[in-house]
């Protein structure tokens, strides 16, 4: 009955006060639920796209006379299976073709039998350059290098047995190349195997025809593998995924007991997914987090503003007779209302919330653990800001509750124990340590089930954040206590002869004024944290993808579909700004054939964007002056540097493909610098020249690639370069935003809007809870005090002054800590995440306008909180007299 | 000639809406004050002395009737110059010291900071509350806590001070003290003085005794 009337009393008369703190928990509730979805959600997504990614998930190798049959009947024991082929695999001694009278001769070659349906089963893994698939193919470095296009002859070098001559149909490119001629079985760690230089396909059954002989021969040089694609019916988290997938690989093998091995393109996939999951966890975690905590901490502080109020309340019921457990059974009975209201309006939010994210809540079943979390964390910290105070209230002797909270207490454990600067000692060390020791915050060693995540990397961010908070606190007290003067002089404008006393007032509240400050300050740390990391990542994202892709449009073609010839048409087509064109050779570094990259130093900027990173001296536009400066320079890769110990200056010798004989020739260059990355490059190594000194020593001034800068929609641009380049064979057209969407291969292929959007939707609203909401619930407090300002005489000018000299200190103070806090935090975090981001970035990108609407939203919720309660203090004058 | 009323209220009443009903609180008010008067509204709990002492102060409007204060001006520039209250409850501002609380009127009345200062300084001397100067309303007792409220209604130098049952919340001792010191710091000045209150100790040392019931003044027609 007790607590009934408690109850039907709070929601009459402390509306205000459960409301703040079931919005605190709501608040908490929502972020949480919300990133944990996220999370959930992404996890989901990436392993999905990694099974669409995948060209070929299973490349069974079979065991010398091993019979098929027999293992396919195993595969079906082990898996179900969408898709199946039979592949064959022979080594020849090379490929000759004659060309021009002249007899091009290949060192050792693969040749691949194909059935007819391959192509519709595994279409990723062949793309018809020019010709027909309906035959024998070549793929495109060989038909290069052996001078050959369709209709051309090609003399097949078998192995023990005479050669053969074949008529070529068509020419294709292999962009699977490196898992299709992967080497099955090898152990995990091995260094991977480079894709052979000349490839022939057959169809199968010439294929049989032709090398079935060879086997009888050399046995080892000829193989079977099935080419599988696996039934998608795995876990939507990567981890689990890859375990299951890799269960039932170990199982078909148990099964064939070693007539067969598998090569797990699926599960090698997912192993790179599951450490892309775990980064993402970590960055959401590391964005999210924080968020959460100043939630939390909000609802603490709302919770806290009525501690006046509940002291007051306690001691009257102790009076009345009221035993400590009945206060607390009251006390806990809030809590109960303020948890499960807290929790329902943060679970309603979370869902009504995932729109803006873009993926559902229960896109994933990991979401409903999150909600669960959430749900329980939202009860926890309603117990803890409510029960906590309450029950350490009731311990107090009952004339201590009574008085009023405004006294100069001894210095709380932590400022004596320094624990502010000795948690910064310990950021800056562990910042240190984790910059500069080549840490990986992520670990997923391959062949190694389990990946982990170092979580240390936490620790330099959150002691940093909670040591500037609490030096923040240490300060703003040291301040206002010691500062009394300098806080009356800069309160002189707004209260005039009054400013000694509110400098008084300011100084003798400082507890209230801290807790404001660092709550503004925390608020606005996360919301410029997250808004500048994120504004870094999608910037970075967007280099990621031009670094990718070229430029914002890339048209590629080959040296006989020269892309190159049609550069005026393509420079004046609507939404082109500039046009650049670049060669793409290759060229022989003593044994190694390496992709070679031909520009105008002077203008290829004009196109594309090249990073200061791209380069070893990071400085992008010396490096192109340099090479401009030097017609036969050459950049390398570090690993060529290194490997041939060069030195700035040295000459080197490569060796290019002349037009006029089609033969390689050497060419001297004169090594100028070091290349990190470059538009359209891969991975390994490459060269960078200058394209007039290649094309004068080839005698080919063919430009296989121009870039294109536009000003419009890249994907709008694309589709008019692809009309005007139709005519071309095999020329493709590539855009930005279609090579964003589609990177896979590192974290920054993430969308994280939807998530940032909701972060600072919440950032927005957690900044003016800071600056609206524990300003208004303080001054509510102290709305007595001012009643007896204004009975005293005071006008609602002098009222003000007391007020907004508080809210300016709260929220200039708090905000200026908290932006600053916020870009050092971010900035951490950049360094800290450096695997996320490929390339890394030169500096952090600034979201003006979003931190000016941040400012705003803080400075106009304390505008309004202090019109509210001067309003309040006018309006609810009599009935505060009636209490003196 | 007669100096004009500090006060002058006819048919004073007030009347409050609480959700659907309407709560009488004063029901008819009519009286004068003076200059030097030394007034006791006396009456039983929920009589309406607390709201006629807010309507003679300008604290609050009167739904039905008149008020005036001829010999101070316009109900805005009553305070902090003209009138003075002292309440029953602590009223002392806490994130202020004692001088603080006490040149806080002086202050809000435009007064120059060293000018506040002094007269702050001479008011507690006055009232022996000097030593208290520097401590904050909750190093105080009761007793010393109200004395400094007094000081405080006092150093503006006052024509009208309203005390709501100002010893209330004292034992009798204490009170005694707060009495004596609020008769000997008005000694010799013009400062009209109305006090509610439930104390025959109190309203026994007033000259003039005002007595409510039911909302309405009874007997104050004669002022």
């Amino acid at each position: 009955m007790l607590s009934l009337l408690w109850l039907k009393g709070l929601i009459a008369r402390r509306s205000a006060r459960l409301v703040g703190a079931m919005a605190g928990v709501m608040v908490t509730v929502a972020l949480l639920a919300s990133i944990g979805s996220f999370i959930a959600a992404s996890s989901a997504s990436m392993t999905r796209r990694a099974l669409t990614d995948v060209p070929v998930d299973w490349q069974i190798q079979l065991a010398p006379g091993a019979d098929v049959a027999a293992v396919t009947s195993a595969l079906g024991q082990a898996t179900s299976y969408q898709a199946l082929a039979e592949v064959g695999y022979a080594d020849l001694s090379g490929l000759s073709a004659t060309s021009n009278g002249t007899v091009q001769t290949t060192g050792a070659a693969k040749v691949l039998g194909l059935s007819p349906e391959y192509t519709q089963l595994f279409p990723s893994e062949l793309r018809l350059l020019i010709g027909s698939m309906d035959g024998v193919l070549l793929a495109q470095q060989t038909a290069a290098n052996l001078q050959v296009t369709v209709g051309d002859f090609v003399t097949i070098q078998r192995i023990g047995l005479d050669p053969v001559v074949v008529q070529v149909a068509g020419v294709v490119d292999l962009p699977q190349a490196d898992s299709l001629f992967q080497a099955v079985g090898v152990p995990p760690g091995a260094a991977p195997q480079a894709p052979p230089d000349n490839i022939l396909l057959l169809p199968a059954d010439q294929w049989h025809a032709l090398l079935d002989p060879q086997a009888s021969v050399r046995l080892d040089s000829v193989r079977t593998q099935l080419h599988v694609r696996v039934a998608h019916d795995l876990p939507s988290d990567p981890e689990s995924a890859y375990t299951l997938v890799q269960q039932r690989a170990r199982n078909l093998e148990a099964r064939v007991a070693g007539s067969a091995l598998v090569g797990d393109n699926l599960g090698a996939r997912l192993l790179g997914v599951r450490a892309d999951a775990l980064y993402s966890r970590v960055l959401f975690l590391f964005l999210g987090l924080p968020g959460v905590l100043v939630a939390a901490l909000l609802t603490v502080a709302v919770a806290a503003s009525g501690a006046d109020r509940r002291r007051r309340e306690q001691s009257l019921l102790r009076v009345r007779g009221a035993s400590s457990a009945q206060i607390l059974r009251l006390e806990g009975l809030e809590a109960l209302v303020v948890g499960v209201g807290g929790v329902l309006a943060g679970l309603v939010l979370s869902v009504a919330a995932s729109p803006l994210m873009g993926a559902p809540v229960a896109a994933a079943d990991m979401a409903v653990l999150w909600l669960v979390v959430a749900a329980l964390a939202g009860l926890g910290l309603a117990a803890g800001a409510v029960l906590i105070p309450a029950w350490r209230q009731a311990r107090r002797p009952t004339w201590a509750g009574i008085r009023t909270a405004i006294h100069v207490n001894r210095s709380p454990l932590w400022q004596r124990a320094y624990l502010d600067v000795l948690l910064l000692v310990g950021s800056a060390l562990a910042f240190w340590q984790m910059a500069n020791t080549g840490y990986q915050v992520v670990l997923a060693p391959e062949g190694v089930a389990q990946s982990s995540v170092a979580y240390q990397a936490f620790l330099a961010p959150v002691c940093l954040w909670l040591g500037v908070g609490l030096l923040a606190l240490r300060l703003a007290d040291r301040a206002l206590d010691r500062g009394r003067r300098v806080v009356s002089w800069l309160a002189q404008p707004l209260a005039g002869r009054l400013s000694g006393v509110v400098g008084a007032s300011l100084r003798r509240q400082r507890e209230l004024i801290t807790r404001g400050i660092i709550m503004v300050a925390l608020a606005e740390s996360f919301a410029t944290s997250t808004a500048v990391f994120n504004t870094t990542y999608n910037a970075q994202s967007r280099v990621d993808a031009e670094l990718t892709n070229g430029a914002d449009v890339t048209v590629t073609g080959s040296t006989a579909s020269n892309p190159g010839g049609l550069l005026p048409q393509l420079a004046s087509l609507s939404g082109v700004v500039a046009a650049q064109p670049m060669q793409h050779r290759f060229a022989y570094v003593g044994t190694d054939l390496q992709d070679l990259f031909g520009i105008d130093p002077l203008h290829i900027n004009d196109a594309t964007s090249l990073s200061n990173a791209y380069f070893a001296n990071g400085d992008a536009r010396a490096t192109l002056a340099a090479l401009a400066a030097q017609p036969d320079g050459v950049l390398v890769a570090a690993e060529t540097a290194s490997d041939y110990q060069l030195q700035s200056g040295d000459r080197i010798s490569l060796r290019l493909q002349s037009s006029t004989d089609h033969q390689y020739h050497v060419v001297p260059f004169r090594f100028i610098g070091v290349v990190r990355e470059f538009p359209t490059a891969p991975k390994d190594s490459f060269l960078v020249a200058n394209a007039a000194y290649v094309a004068e020593q080839t005698s080919n001034s063919s430009t296989e690639v121009v870039l294109l800068r536009t000003s419009s929609e890249s994907t709008d641009v694309a589709a008019r370069v692809r009309t005007l380049t139709s005519g071309l064979a095999g020329v493709r057209v590539t855009d930005l935003g279609s090579t964003q969407r589609s990177i896979s291969s590192s974290l920054t292929a993430i969308d994280l809007r939807g998530l940032t959007q909701l972060e600072l939707a919440f950032a927005v609203l957690l900044v003016g809870a800071a600056a609206g909401l524990v300003l208004s619930l303080g001054l509510a407090e102290r709305q007595r005090s001012f009643a007896i300002l204004a009975a005293l005489g005071g006008r609602s000018r002098q009222l003000g002054a007391f007020l907004w000299s508080e809210s300016l200190l709260i929220v200039v103070v708090g905000s200026l800590l908290g932006v600053t806090l916020g870009f050092g935090v971010a900035q951490m975090l950049v360094v800290l995440l450096t695997g996320v981001f490929d390339p890394a970035p030169e500096g952090l990108a600034i979201p003006a306008a979003y931190l000016v609407a941040l400012l705003f939203t803080a400075a106009l919720t304390a505008v309004l909180a202090v019109l509210a309660a001067v309003a309040a203090a006018r309006r609810t004058l009599v009935d505060a007299l009636r209490d003196l | 000639m007669r100096e004009p009323a500090v006060v002058d209220a006819q048919h004073l009443g007030r009347v409050y809406r609480r959700g659907n009903a309407q709560v009488v609180a004063l029901a008819s008010a009519t009286c004068a004050i003076r200059a030097h008067d030394r007034i006791a509204v006396v009456g039983p709990s929920g009589s309406g002395k607390s709201t006629l002492l807010h309507l003679l102060g300008g604290l609050d409007q009167p739904t039905t009737g008149t008020i005036a204060w001829p010999a101070l001006g316009r109900r805005e520039v009553l305070r902090p110059t003209h009138v003075a209250y002292v309440f029953q409850a602590p009223s002392l501002l806490p994130a202020l010291s004692v001088i603080e609380n006490v040149e806080l009127p002086l202050l809000l009345g435009d007064m120059d900071t060293t000018a506040a200062r002094n007269a702050a300084l001479d008011t507690l001397e006055r009232l022996c509350l000097s030593e208290l100067a520097e401590r904050v309303p909750e190093e105080l007792s009761g007793g010393q806590a109200q004395r400094v409220a007094l000081a405080r209604a006092l150093a503006s130098r006052p024509h009208l001070l309203l005390a709501d049952e100002p010893t209330g919340q004292l034992d009798h001792a204490t009170a005694r003290q707060v009495l004596d010191t609020l008769e000997a710091s008005l000694q010799d000045t013009p400062t009209a003085l109305v006090i509610a209150t439930h104390d025959p100790a109190v309203f026994g040392r007033m000259r003039t005794t005002w007595r409510m019931q039911h909302g309405t003044l009874m007997d104050a027609a004669a002022c």
